[in-house]
């Protein structure tokens, strides 16, 4: 996996690629996410768009970090939720979790003030 | 007889990317769709991940087997470890609402989807997962 942040305005949006499968991703993940709300970050955006496919640590990425962003008092959202993912979003019930949206544009504007 | 690909492992992490290059390479010249592909990387690294975690217990002395077969319909995957095996009947639905917010335990659902077949078995000196996948379900 490789990641990759730039801010939008008082977003943050993290971009995940290649292959989210466990091992060392998980922290990663958390680290990068972790300066963001150190930096007073409350709006994340995790484009998953260029991600090849994940497993099921990589789900357990994204809950912990909607769980570490929620309790920051700030929100996350998905963006470019590749098909696979969506299937595997599908299977887990995960979809009931989640704010996913098909482009990070759309995903920045539904953020609320 | 069907043709076979060995690769043995210590139980680390981070050697996830050298198991999913391994058979990435190795089923390569096999009739899969790109989906299916996915689908295999997916269920190889979650079957390595629980060997590696929940067979081994991350001990980086015991080591993880992983045998690919290819047989007429398509390919079977073998994933040893040297534990003390489950049950898998016995997991918890992570789809439960009590468990939706959990960081885990969705590893197995996520291979019976997307493989054809899963078993559990015993091997001498631990627990073996065998997975199938066919070109045609
Ligand atoms: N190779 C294994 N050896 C022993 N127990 C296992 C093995 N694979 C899975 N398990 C058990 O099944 C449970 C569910 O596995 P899984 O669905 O992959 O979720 P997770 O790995 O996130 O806990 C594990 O928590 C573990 O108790
Ligand atoms: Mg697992």
């Amino acid at each position: 996996m490789k990641l990759r942040s730039e801010r939008h305005g008082e977003v943050a949006v993290m971009e995940l690629r290649g292959k989210v499968m466990g091992g060392p991703d998980s922290t990663v993940f958390r680290d990068e996410l972790k300066k963001q709300l150190d930096d007073g970050i409350k709006k994340v955006v995790i484009d998953l768009g260029r991600v090849d496919w994940m497993n099921s640590s990589g789900l357990g990425i994204l809950i912990g970090g909607l769980t570490t962003v929620k309790n920051a008092g700030g929100e996350m959202k998905l963006a470019r939720t590749t098909d696979k993912i969506k299937s595997l979003l599908m299977i887990t019930k995960l979809v009931q979790v989640f704010d996913t949206f098909d482009s990070v544009e759309g995903a920045i504007a539904s953020f609320s003030e | 007889m069907s043709e076979h690909a060995k690769l043995v492992i210590p139980s680390d992490p981070a050697k996830l990317v050298d198991v999913d290059a391994f058979a990435e390479h190795w089923i390569g010249d096999m009739p899969f769709t790109d989906d299916q592909r996915d689908d295999i990387a997916i269920s190889l690294s979650e079957a390595v991940n629980n060997a590696i975690q929940h067979g081994n217990a991350n001990d980086a002395r015991k080591r993880v087997t992983v045998v690919l077969r290819r047989f007429e319909d398509g390919l079977r995957i073998e994933v040893t470890d040297e534990g003390n095996g489950f049950d898998p009947d016995a997991v918890a639905d992570p789809t439960d609402p009590e468990n939706l917010l959990s960081e885990s335990g969705r590893g197995l659902l996520i291979i019976r989807h997307l493989m054809d077949e899963v078993h559990v078995r015993p091997a001498d000196g631990g627990t073996r997962v065998e997975l199938i996948k066919r070109y045609h379900d």
